[in-house]
């Protein structure tokens, strides 16, 4: 899950390599702490989140394969 | 003096004020788009007429819609399958004919539609194709970014929408039957504004029933009503 976020938001940002996620695993849920460049904060959060939203839907729909609860934090 | 490109019309009903504006501005109403500004019952209705631009919006320049190229197919198809890898998924990626799609995404722009095929995708689908339309934002996102420019990606699993599409016209003929002979009104289950959209088009011209959306947001609903119904 941490690749698939990584993926997309590099490609999504001005600064790519200053992208970094953490994942976290505790039981079944999963936590991942995504780390941008305060000016690419803007994209990939969105308009009204719309972004950052997208990306969890994608998160959840992969997480439910594997019957796993994930969040995504930006910061 | 030059015409207004644009008034604010005051009536007793929403119809009454466009009618009105439309006199001031000596326009037909498909000359106009329509604003409305105050319409509670009881009280003045007030809508915003605004002069439509003849042809194409200024800076706009009238260039030829250009076809996708192959191209741009291929960046779009690579990105696509790189983000799906990530999420897990062994996938074969078709770029189909936008005229497959029966008008599930309709567009005056060039479309690529990339069809994703493979086993168990449903999940990708989601709940009322939330998940896959969570899909089609991202990548339109990394496509543009990619190609320095918007391009018009509609994504399709296993052709979910063509044949969602064509359902969703025969449902609509199909109530529109039920709905003329039992002079009842009958709304079908909530859809996204898109799904929508395919319902309404599809009984524009029927002789028995109009269509209309009611309710608010995930509960936004079709409604079709006999043309005998009253308000």
């Amino acid at each position: 899950m941490k690749e698939l976020v990584e993926y997309i938001v590099k490609g999504l940002v001005d600064h790519p390599e200053e992208v970094t996620v953490a994942e976290t695993r505790r039981g079944g849920d999963v936590a991942l702490q995504l780390h941008v460049a305060a000016d690419d904060m803007g994209r990939v959060i969105g308009k009204g989140g719309k972004v950052a939203n997208a990306l969890r839907s994608l998160l959840r729909a992969m997480a439910a394969k594997d019957n796993l609860r994930v969040t995504l934090d930006i910061d | 003096m030059e015409a207004p490109q644009s008034i604010e019309a005051t009536g007793t009903t929403i119809d009454d004020a466009i009618a009105r504006g439309l006199e001031a501005l000596n326009v037909t109403r498909n000359d106009v788009d329509i604003l409305i500004l105050a319409a509670e019952a009881g009280r003045t209705a007030r809508v915003r007429l605004t002069r439509k631009q003849p042809g194409a919006v200024p800076g706009a320049a009238p260039v030829e819609a250009k076809p996708v190229t192959s191209e741009e197919s291929a960046i779009a198809q690579r990105l696509l399958k790189a983000v799906l890898e990530r999420m897990k998924y062994k996938v074969q990626i078709i770029a189909r004919d936008p005229a497959e799609l029966n008008g599930y995404d309709e567009q005056d722009e060039p479309t690529l539609v990339l069809d994703i095929r493979g086993n168990e995708l449903s999940v990708l689908i989601g709940r009322r194709g939330e998940t896959l339309d969570s899909l089609q934002y991202l990548m339109r996102l990394l496509v543009a970014k990619e190609l320095g420019h918007y391009l018009h990606v509609v994504l399709d699993v296993e052709s979910y929408k063509a044949h969602r599409a064509q359902t969703l016209k025969q449902l609509a003929q199909r109530m529109a039957e039920r709905v003329a002979t039992t002079h009842k009104p009958a709304a079908l289950e909530p859809m996204p504004a898109n799904e929508r959209r395919i319902v309404h088009l599809a009984l524009r011209d029927h002789a028995q029933v109009r269509t209309e959306s009611v309710g608010l947001g995930e509960n936004r609903k079709v409604t079709i009503i006999p043309q005998s119904y009253k308000r």
